[in-house]
């Protein structure tokens, strides 16, 4: 009826971009992950003398990468305020399903559809991570909880599917993971295939929707925002992450295990935390995860450089990491009550 | 039970007030036109179509949009982010966020022009005042190009300045044929905004008038209906000493400089339109609301409340406003619920004695005559009168001074609302001080010895004796002076 | 669905209405988990013959004993609400069971300083978990996950990889032997246990306050009690009980291993659950968990016999607690 006061912006209409300030601000959380990755950077290279040379910075990031997948797909669910404790079931179903396809469809001599097979073990992920999506979003079930089961039900099927450790995957697909193109570990590439469709979530609506949902249900459903569809696509996207991951690790360990991804749950979490994404949702976002996770990978190095004698590096990397859930906490408590 | 058959009807182009006491369902109305909340029955005609709503984005469909009384804003995202959230501006998929800067500075323009500063459009929402908030609401809903607009209490934190900035934009907006429903508890910007006026009573449309031919007598009449006098309680004791002294209350702007006493044996009543600090008040003095500043004595002795716990060891208790979330564990018995805040006094050794609690339990439940099958059974099982009888008991086994309620009598029908009254009295009898917030004046009426009517955080008025009477108070609560009671030559005068 | 009076959501801190019963049971969940055990062994029975007969439900029972009384633990946190959880019990319980058999060395002189030492170990673990979630505010799922981190971490430090000692002779007969009419030390400690918490939870002030806090945190602050106390008190106590399965499970293994309390994390919680203790706090009972407890056990029983591999015991238990959660603990709609 009465056309907009809004719908004929003239194109004089003066917009400026949020100030350096007003930026800085809001990404406050990232830039102190990213002082602390810097600063663990920095103790990387002095205990370990090497850690710029080529082949060390592939082989960091190739064993880092199954982490930083599943962290940003954990920070998609995390910024609705919901979280997946199952995600370290669905990389491990993802892996031996992957390498039970290799051994069906490709062979190891690898002229097989290896693209088929690493579709497989993505469906995988995205299956699990609807089945999961349904129960929070349409069966209104406890997140925590609910994740927690599901998570049993994938690890149940991974032994099913490979009830011991082995198999192999072809010699392409894990030359191709450790090798180099255009000069960059092809791991590296992978990192920016990660970033990039993080970047292309946080730019369309259903990433703003992920924070909306995460600030406040009530408001973004009052909004007529579809509250459960942006949760499902959370939990799918997470899925789809989780399979990354589960194929990254793949390639990186070059065979299956049904009981690889299990530390991944908590790992991804910790790192969500440490890259400075609000657990109670609404606030973050993957780049600080992607930091978060780089730097959980880093202290392990560390603590192994620094001659922390074996037995006692679980128990210093617990501490440092509960350390850090707690540091985290008591800022968002913080800001929070301010 | 909001709502018990309301019928409401708008033209185009037109700005409609929606008027009631506290609690006559005006908020609850405005949900069901946005989809927010589901009736139980009814329709909704829009241009004389009936349509079907299952949600809130049925409602932008039809060209509705709501500022919302509690606000629909998610406070971690920005300005910008918010006006336009839900509809945003996409370029091959991607938000637009220049074109979404420029809508946003847009929309917030009329009120930059008028107020003389700009609203910062990438500011985070939590970061900015309750005011600016609410200029963000206002334009959120603006962006929808609503054919029809809702402002729930748009105005109630907004300052002089910006209320006339929105009145200027309602008057724009309806000279293009947009209709606005307009909710307010300040009678003046009725009069001043709104051609006519639907009033609601007991979740019941009374009447929808011209407000150029009614006075504001008149509308008064239609909201507080026929005044019935309610039965005052008589009590046989005078009020004794002092036992509650609170001085300079302090709160943001919740709460602004609050003093004054109450006696053994006296009933006090807290007055005024809904949501001017009352159950703020009450919780400060119980602990469980933060003060920035103010002083609590109890019998004379400065006492320091940081917590509940501290209140009742000092012999203050409050029934709290809402009994489901805040007065009783529901899925637990009544039984328990009963002997909670008492537990420690009769325990020993932290053990309890079977009997024991049950007599206690007993004791209480028959003093107050509640109504229940089996103590043991969940309190949720009770009826509403009843669950509110326990919320109240639990505290008779502590023998308070100072008993606080926040509109206790909210959802209980008349008859335990009686004997609700009797225990007012029986506990005064025992020289306790009762502090009493209540939404329903005729409760004011009958029970109290003296009502403090607060506006806006501070005490405005003092009602006692002669002067208490229904006029007085709903007059004192909008700022009005009412210099009749129920004569028909009086005349009304705007207050400030 | 049967909705509870009066549902609309002011002033009310996120988390705190969760999973209102979508329906009431037409009986005790509790009756419910005990006619399931029972069911549960009479399937057995079909399927295996023998299966019910005396010396097999008390082997059962025995095992089901160590469940149970990390599910008392268990019980209490979820009791207290706030999405309550404790997983560090699997980790609690191995650093206690690798103390007692390091401790005694398989001497019996030395087995009530073993018990002391792993009880104030589980109580300071616990402690902290509390301390971090009620005045941190740290959610219990991520500060009892963190901790079970630092408590493996500490278990291998402690064994430096290598677990060594066995159980003394003493805790292995307390465990295993049959008393009298051939049932093991075990099960009386059970029970002893179980009434222990009966009257903790219906005859104390603070079992009283425990269900008050679990059921309406907002309602237990407002009648002066004080929440994050409890808080602290049902973590400690939660660790307190899985240092004491740890310790007694020693006697029943005889040797240790790493990870031997791993597997009792999911298990608890499920146990907690099948016994009908609302995850959203403050309805339920430890008799519930025994039941659980039984439950769980006996369904691995029956799935061993069936020769079903650790695989499908996962998958079949994961479904268990996704078909009892979609039947307790729905949450509240968006729309009212």
């Amino acid at each position: 009826m009465n056309k907009s006061i809004i719908n004929s912006v003239p194109s004089e209409y003066e917009v400026k971009p949020p100030s350096w300030a007003t930026r800085v601000r809001r990404g406050l959380p990232l830039l102190m992950s990213l002082s602390v990755l810097a600063i663990v950077v920095l103790v990387s290279r002095v205990l370990q003398p090497n850690f710029f040379d080529r082949a060390v910075v592939r082989s960091n990031i190739s064993t880092f990468l199954p982490l930083i997948m599943a962290a940003v797909g954990q920070t998609l669910v995390v910024l609705t305020g919901s979280i997946d404790l199952s995600i370290g079931g669905i990389v491990t179903l993802v892996n031996v399903v992957t390498v039970t396809l290799f051994g069906l469809l490709v062979g190891m001599d690898g002229d097989g559809p290896v693209l088929l097979a690493l579709a497989g073990g993505l469906l995988v992920g995205i299956l699990a991570g609807l089945v999961n999506g349904f129960l929070v979003a349409y069966l209104r079930l406890q997140a925590i909880i609910a994740t927690f089961a599901t998570n049993f039900v994938w690890m149940g099927l991974a032994l099913y599917v490979l009830p011991t450790p082995g198999g192999s995957i072809p010699q392409l697909v894990y030359r191709t993971y450790r090798g180099y193109f255009l000069g960059v570990p092809v791991a590296g590439w992978l990192l920016v295939v990660t970033v990039g469709i993080w970047w292309v979530i946080s730019r369309v609506k259903l990433g703003r929707y992920l924070y909306a949902v995460g600030g406040s249900q009530a408001s973004a459903y009052a909004t007529g925002i579809d509250v459960q569809r942006v949760v499902v696509a959370a939990y799918a996207l997470c899925g789809l992450f989780a399979g990354m991951s589960g194929i990254a690790l793949t390639a990186d360990i070059a065979s299956g295990d049904p009981l690889v991804g299990g530390p991944l749950t908590l790992s991804s979490i910790t790192a969500v935390v440490i890259g400075g994404t609000r657990l109670s949702g609404g606030f973050g976002g993957a780049g600080g995860s992607i930091a978060g996770a780089i730097i959980l990978g880093l202290i392990r190095n560390i603590i192994f450089f620094a001659n922390v004698p074996p037995f006692y590096q679980d128990f210093v990397f617990g501490l440092i990491v509960i350390g850090a859930l707690a540091i985290a906490a008591v800022g968002g408590v913080r800001r929070r009550s301010a | 039970m909001a709502l018990n058959g309301a019928n409401f009807a708008c033209a185009p182009g037109e700005v409609h007030a929606l008027l009631g006491a506290n609690g006559s369902g005006k908020s609850t109305l405005a949900k069901i036109i946005t989809g927010v909340v589901a009736p139980d029955a009814g329709e909704i005609r829009v241009d004389g179509q009936t349509v079907t709503v299952s949600g809130p984005a049925d409602m932008y469909r039809l060209g509705i949009a709501s500022v919302y009384q509690e606000l629909s804003l998610i406070p971690q995202l920005s300005v910008a982010e918010n006006i336009l959230l839900g509809h945003e501006a996409t370029r091959a998929c991607l938000i637009d966020n220049r074109a979404i800067w420029a809508q946003a500075a847009r929309l917030l323009e009329h009120f930059s022009r008028s107020l003389g500063r700009s609203l910062p459009i990438h500011a985070v929402v939590e970061e900015l005042s309750p005011a600016e908030q609410q200029l963000v609401e206002i334009a959120k809903a603006l962006s929808r190009s609503p054919r029809l607009l809702i402002l729930d209490e748009a105005t109630a934190s907004l300052h002089s300045r910006e209320v006339e900035a929105l009145f200027e934009l309602v008057r724009g907006l309806k000279d293009k044929g947009c209709t606005v429903i307009f909710i307010s508890h300040r009678m003046e910007e009725v009069f001043r905004l709104c051609d006519r006026a639907t009033v609601l009573r007991n979740g019941q449309t009374v009447a929808t008038v011209d407000l150029k031919t009614t006075s504001p007598d008149e509308l008064l009449q239609l909201m507080v209906g026929e005044t019935e006098r309610p039965e005052r309680v008589h009590k046989e004791v005078s009020p004794g000493r002092v036992v509650l002294k609170v001085e300079k209350l302090r709160a943001g702007r919740v709460l602004r400089e609050v003093s004054f006493t109450v006696r053994a044996g006296e009933v006090v009543g807290l007055g005024g339109l809904q949501g001017q600090g009352q159950s703020e008040l009450l919780k400060a003095v119980f602990g469980a609301y933060p003060l920035e500043s103010g002083l609590i004595e109890i019998e004379g002795r400065r006492a320091r409340i940081r917590r509940p716990a501290d209140a009742i060891r000092a012999g203050v208790v409050l029934v709290p406003g809402n009994r489901a979330h805040e007065g009783l564990c529901l899925p637990r018995s009544t039984f328990e619920n009963t002997t909670l805040p008492s537990l420690e006094h009769r325990s020993r050794c932290g053990l309890l004695s079977a009997s024991r609690e049950r007599r206690a339990a007993n004791e209480v439940i028959q003093r107050l005559e509640v109504k229940v099958a089996d103590i043991y059974q969940p309190v949720s099982t009770l009826s509403g009168g009843n669950q509110q009888k326990v919320v109240i008991g639990k505290w008779l086994l502590n023998n308070p001074k100072v008993l606080l309620m926040d509109d206790p009598t909210k959802g209980v029908d008349v008859r335990t609302r009686l004997e609700l009254y009797r225990v007012i009295k029986e506990l005064c009898s025992r020289d306790v001080g009762v502090l009493i917030n209540s939404t329903d004046n005729a409760e004011l009426l009958a029970v109290c010895d003296r009502v403090l009517v607060l506006y806006e955080g501070q005490i405005v008025d003092e009602l006692t004796g002669d002067d208490l009477n229904e006029a007085n108070l709903v007059a004192a609560g909008l700022r009005m002076t009412a210099s009749a009671h129920n004569s028909t030559r009086g005349e009304t005068t705007w207050g400030e | 669905m049967r909705q509870l009076p009066s549902t609309e959501a002011t002033g009310l801190p996120p988390g705190s209405n969760r999973g209102i019963p979508a329906k009431r049971w037409l009986v005790n969940p509790v009756l419910v988990a005990f006619l399931l055990a029972g069911a549960l062994f009479v399937v057995g029975q079909v399927l295996s013959p023998g299966f019910l007969s005396y010396s097999q439900i008390l082997n059962v029972l025995r095992v089901a004993s160590f469940l149970g009384i990390v599910a008392a633990g268990q019980t209490l946190v979820v009791l207290a609400g706030g999405e309550g959880i404790d997983l560090s019990v699997g980790a609690v319980m191995s650093l206690a069971a690798v103390m007692t058999a390091h401790i005694t060395l398989a001497r019996d002189a030395l087995l009530l300083r073993a018990l002391f030492e792993v009880i104030l170990a589980g109580l300071i673990l616990g402690s902290i978990n509390g301390l971090g979630i009620a005045y941190l505010r740290i959610p219990p799922l991520v500060m009892t996950l963190g901790m079970a981190g630092v408590v493996q971490g500490l278990t291998l430090v402690y064994t430096q990889g290598q677990p060594k000692g066995r159980a003394a002779p003493l805790l292995n007969e307390i465990v295993t032997h049959p008393w009298v009419m051939g049932i093991p030390g075990i099960l009386f400690i059970w029970m002893l246990l179980a009434v222990a918490m009966a009257v903790l939870l219906s005859h104390t002030s603070f079992g009283r306050r425990l269900y008050a806090v679990g059921a309406n945190r907002v309602a237990a602050a407002l009648s002066g009690i004080q929440v994050s106390k409890m808080i602290v008190a049902v973590y400690a106590l939660s660790g307190v009980f899985a240092a004491l399965a740890g310790y007694l499970f020693v006697g029943y293994t005889t040797t240790v291993f790493l990870d031997i309390g791993g597997d009792y994390v999911l298990r608890s919680v499920a146990a907690v659950v099948v016994g009908g203790t609302s995850l959203a706090g403050g309805t339920g009972s430890y008799t519930g968990s025994v039941a659980g407890a039984v439950v769980l056990t006996v369904l691995v029983a029956i799935l061993t016999t069936l020769r079903m591999g650790a695989a499908g015991r996962q998958v079949i238990h994961g479904l268990v607690l996704i078909l009892l959660l979609a039947a307790y603990g729905r949450q509240r709609r968006l729309r009212q």
